[in-house]
């Protein structure tokens, strides 16, 4: 197993691999997002701005299909940078992985790495640099807080009283199950992406040891997580979109 | 597996940074810029069915235009063509009583002639035989009234028997 890059600082615990994915992410998508509306052009769209439209399209598709598209346009945005970040964060870890071995008490910007606190000599600590950060549950973690929140929220704000009145249906009996069945869906949301990426990329280090003979092997794995990451990144999305819409819009004849 | 609080922590805010910048830097372009095109698609669309339309109104004015012209050209034909008959009738009947009228004159200038000539012939005939009368008659008629009544009355005798 190996370690991450965790400094500590005052107590707060910065993990500096997720920090560098993070933003490695986050960079990717958002040049990705301004290559395309360098040059919008409503009669002559670039190959670029016609595959981002394509993207958004897509994501237009799946709002309406979790509720009226009217209702649904400001989720829009929201799904787009949903499916986009995880997208990328989910192939980032396919092409290769950062692994450095590290003697004892090895530092970065004058902090100690924790893992490689107190190592007898001669002992390595293997740190992990590079991988797809969602291959870390604390990430899809966070994700799925921000979906949790979001849902919650906006059921509070847009719908309130058949909201409220939801978690005593069909009977008040039901309110601890419809609580746990509130938190179930962001556990599910996070532990889904993060089990999915964490044995894709578990799969390819286990195929590497294989050697040369573990090179087709590796092709068709590496085409599958491909698209393993893009099926994980529409389910993220999709899902975010289904859980809104069942908290912030309420059906006459649904109950 | 090791769950870190501060992980959550900044992958919420790098998400969170991230939606705000993608929303405002890009997506928000790209969305208007897709409506654009939305409307200059239907705007285009409207624009073909109407011009379809349009063109499909011009071909039938133009039927009609060319089945009127059509007709007028007929008219024109048949009309000339009954003018033409009508004019040759009338040059035939000008050209009928134009005969007439020479023939009538003919008559009449022969009737005339013959007139003048039987009026000739009379005078003449009269000298002639007031001269084979006088001849016959010396002397015996001179008074120049009794003469001619007397020619006159043989005239008319002779006139009666033609």
């Amino acid at each position: 197993m190996h370690d991450s890059p965790i400094i500590d600082l005052g107590g707060f615990r910065l993990d500096l691999s997720a920090v560098i994915m993070l933003l490695v992410t986050g960079i990717i998508v958002f040049v990705l997002a301004r290559l395309a509306v360098r040059n919008l052009s409503v009669e002559n769209p670039s190959k670029l701005q016609n595959f981002m439209e394509w993207v958004v399209e897509f994501v237009q598709g799946i709002v309406a299909s979790a509720m009226d598209l009217k209702k649904g346009k400001p989720y829009i945005s929201l799904g787009l940078t949903l499916i986009t970040f995880i997208f990328v964060a989910n192939v980032l870890g396919l092409p290769f992985a950062i692994i450095t071995d590290l003697p004892a008490d090895f530092t970065v910007f004058g902090q100690t790495i924790e893992a490689t606190r107190g190592l007898h000599d001669g002992h390595m600590a293997h740190v992990l640099w590079w991988k797809s950060p969602t291959a870390d549950i604390s990430v899809t973690a966070g994700l799925a807080i921000v979906v949790f929140f979001l849902m919650n929220y906006l059921g509070l704000k847009l719908n309130r009283k058949h909201y409220l009145k939801h978690y005593i249906e069909p009977f008040p009996v039901f309110l601890p199950l419809n609580i746990i069945e509130n938190l179930a869906k962001p556990v599910a949301l996070a532990i889904r992406l993060f089990a999915n990426i964490f044995a894709g990329e578990v799969l390819i280090t286990v195929i590497l040891k294989m050697g040369y003979y573990g090179i087709p092997f590796l092709a068709v794995w590496q085409g599958f997580s491909i698209f393993i990451g893009a099926l994980q990144a529409f389910i993220f999305t999709i899902l975010t979109m289904v859980y809104i819409a069942q908290t912030t819009i309420h059906e006459e004849d649904a109950h | 597996m090791v769950v870190l609080w501060e992980n959550i922590v900044i992958s919420i805010l790098a998400f969170g940074v991230l939606y705000v910048l993608l929303h405002k830097f890009a997506f928000g372009k790209l969305f208007a810029i897709m409506e654009q095109r939305r409307e200059l698609v239907i705007n285009q669309i409207d624009e073909a069915s109407k011009t379809r339309e349009q063109a499909h109104v011009y071909v039938e004015e133009q039927k009609q235009a060319l089945n009127q012209a059509r007709q007028e050209a007929h008219d024109i034909i048949e009309r000339s063509r009954q003018t033409s008959n009508k004019q040759a009738e009338q040059i035939v009947e000008l050209a009928k009583e134009e005969a007439d009228r020479i023939k009538v004159d003919a008559l009449r200038d022969i009737e005339s002639e013959k007139n003048k000539a039987v009026a000739e012939l009379r005078s003449e005939l009269g000298s002639v035989s007031v001269r084979i009368a006088s001849k016959l008659i010396e002397r015996e008629v001179n008074n120049d009234k009794a003469q001619e009544e007397l020619v006159d009355q043989y005239l008319k005798e002779v006139g009666g028997r033609p």
